[in-house]
């Protein structure tokens, strides 16, 4: 019988870099082009089936969509409580967000030192536009231990992935029973 | 609970709430039935954060009321979609004591904050659309400054070098017209007629191009703001006739008749000599090369519409200026449609050098044309002193004269 466990995941980064609709391309396969800001937080559940040697465990993702505008920095705090993972997310377009994923993470460890991190660089479908290297990218990822993808919640590319790869990760670091 | 005064506070001011005991197992829920969810009632007996999932991985602040070492656990502004719409909610735990004061559960309180969140979202929206398009500025805006940089960068290379190669024409080109003149003065010896046309056609081509290298030369001084006036109180009309004068060959040879009106008692102008002559010849070059032969061009000097400054106006009878070239037709280079069509020579920088000597004077030049009928160009120089101080110039002569 597979083991069932339930896992916090934090998606951070800031506003209009794609959080929600990194949520919504994983949770519901849907995309919308028109950019609504989140304030304070939405979860979203996602149930995934995870192996673990012969086992597969039956992870349900609860995944908090935190808002990006700094207005809301001070309410993090209760946001990040017992997060077991993250996805840093920066938008490919926009250099400065990047850089400030290493404060998001440090908030986060700070609260909840264990959590595992992954990074996601946003928007790969705006080839044009595109202002980060992968260089840069993986130097920013190597400092935070997180394994990164170049994501497109518009197409889809790499989100299940990227969400796929950080169960993973909570499963491997996750005691053999659930909650 | 249903229908009691307490139940109705509850769902009027949009609260409801879920109690649970020291397992952490819901064992009531009321008020506001949705903002729980449809089926919380299903939920007595279950797990609390099955019921709100919003408390997975908070099981520890949970467990810290009912151990009486917190006193609250708080989230603010939680989104949950119901029916299609967002509601905003702010959800409180707080201990729940027994008459002792022993802490035997837990009271979970939602609250509907919706109104205020969708005022805060608008203004998040707006404040995040904003700092987008601002971003997108400052970066357009940083392309730009270095595109600017490279621009300037790469005109002062070609600054640079026309200045340079101006100058080392000067050179051998005053060894060129010299031996010329030399030649034509029969220093050498005698020239007979065939010679001579030879040598006068070639000297005419080694003026020409004294002209184009000066103008070269001209521009880059203008450009590194090297060129200084030598202001004096000028008798403008004087000034005229002379380079009048000197043209004249050139309006014989294409019989254009020029008139020159000058009003009595105008008072000198305030300018350097030698340049304001440059900025006549300029133009009356120009409306000598773009009238027809047997046109007409006429110098008119008359007191400005601006007090203190004198006009002179130098109208033709010639081609005339489309709109679309008159906005450009003192920028650098700038060759108008009639000057490449009609093949007439010249580099484009005369009306150039013209305006920018005008204002280096502190005076306008400008232009009125209609294409077919002729061109006026106006400029304006100061009076010396102020306007009326100085006595008229008595050699300006009576009344309008025609030259040419």
């Amino acid at each position: 019988m597979a083991t069932a466990i339930s896992k916090k995941v934090c998606l951070l980064g800031d506003f209009a870099v794609g959080k929600t609709s990194l949520v919504r391309r994983f949770v519901y396969n849907l995309f919308n082009d028109k950019y609504l800001s989140t304030i304070g937080v939405k979860v979203s559940r996602k149930a995934v089936a995870v192996p673990r040697g012969d086992d597969v465990v039956e992870l349900s993702m609860m995944l908090w969509d935190l808002a990006g505008s700094e207005e809301f920095s001070q309410l993090r705090d209760s946001y990040l409580r017992g997060a077991a993972g993250a996805v840093l997310v920066c938008d490919l377009t926009r250099p400065e967000t990047l850089e400030s994923l290493r404060s998001y993470a440090e908030d986060l460890l700070r609260i909840s030192p264990g959590a595992r991190l992954i990074l996601a660089a946003n928007k790969r479908d705006l080839t044009d536009q595109q202002r980060l290297t992968p260089q840069q990218i993986e130097a920013v990822a190597a400092d935070l231990h997180a394994p990164c993808y170049l994501t497109s919640a518009k197409t889809g590319e790499e989100v299940e992935a990227l969400f796929r790869r950080l169960g993973q990760m909570l499963v491997e670091a996750a005691p053999g029973t659930g909650r | 609970m249903n229908g009691t005064p307490a139940q109705l506070v509850l769902q009027d001011r949009r609260i409801a709430y879920a109690i649970a005991d020291r397992n952490l197992q819901v064992v009531e829920v009321g008020g506001a039935p949705d903002l729980l969810g449809e089926d919380a009632v299903s939920c007595l007996g279950r797990a609390l954060v099955d019921l709100v999932p919003e408390l997975v991985g908070s099981e520890d602040a949970l467990a810290e009321i009912l151990d009486g070492a917190r006193e609250r656990f708080q989230l603010d502004w939680v989104n949950r979609e119901v029916a299609g719409r967002i509601l905003y909610l702010t959800m409180v735990d707080l201990p729940l004591r027994s008459p002792g004061g022993r802490v035997a559960g837990l009271i979970h309180i939602v609250q509907d904050t919706t109104e205020m969140g969708i005022l805060g979202q608008e203004l998040a929206q707006r404040r995040n659309e904003l700092r987008l398009l601002y971003d997108q500025l400052a970066r357009r805006n940083r392309e730009l400054a270095a595109a600017n940089a490279e621009l300037r960068r790469l005109d002062e290379i070609k600054s640079t070098f026309v200045s340079v190669s101006a100058h080392e024409l000067r050179t051998p080109l005053s060894l060129i017209t010299g031996y010329l003149e030399m030649l034509l003065e029969e220093n050498f010896g005698p020239l007979n007629p065939d010679q001579r046309e030879c040598l006068e056609t070639v000297q005419r081509s080694a003026h020409r191009l004294w002209g184009l290298v000066n103008n070269l030369l001209d521009v880059t001084r203008i450009e590194a703001g090297r060129i200084e006036l030598t202001l004096r109180p000028t008798n403008l009309a004087a000034l005229v006739e002379r380079v009048v004068a000197e043209f004249r060959p050139q309006l014989e040879a294409r019989a254009q008749r020029l008139a020159l009106q000058v009003p009595p008692g105008l008072p000198p102008a305030l300018c350097d000599e030698t340049r304001a002559a440059q900025i006549i010849g300029n133009l009356l070059s120009n409306a000598s090369k773009y009238t027809p032969e047997g046109g007409r061009i006429t110098i008119a000097l008359s007191p400005a519409a601006e007090e203190g400054f004198l006009q002179l106006a130098v109208a033709d009878t010639g081609v005339g200026i489309s709109p679309d070239d008159r906005t450009h037709l003192f920028d650098r280079f700038f060759r108008s449609r009639a000057a490449v069509q009609g093949k007439v020579e010249g580099l484009g920088l005369g009306l150039y050098i013209a305006r920018s000597l005008v204002e280096l004077h502190g005076g306008r030049i400008w232009v009125e044309s209609e294409p077919g009928r002729g061109s006026t160009f106006y400029v304006t120089f100061p009076v010396a002193g102020p306007a009326g101080d100085t006595p008229p110039l008595g050699e300006t002569g009576p009344g309008p004269r025609a030259a040419g």
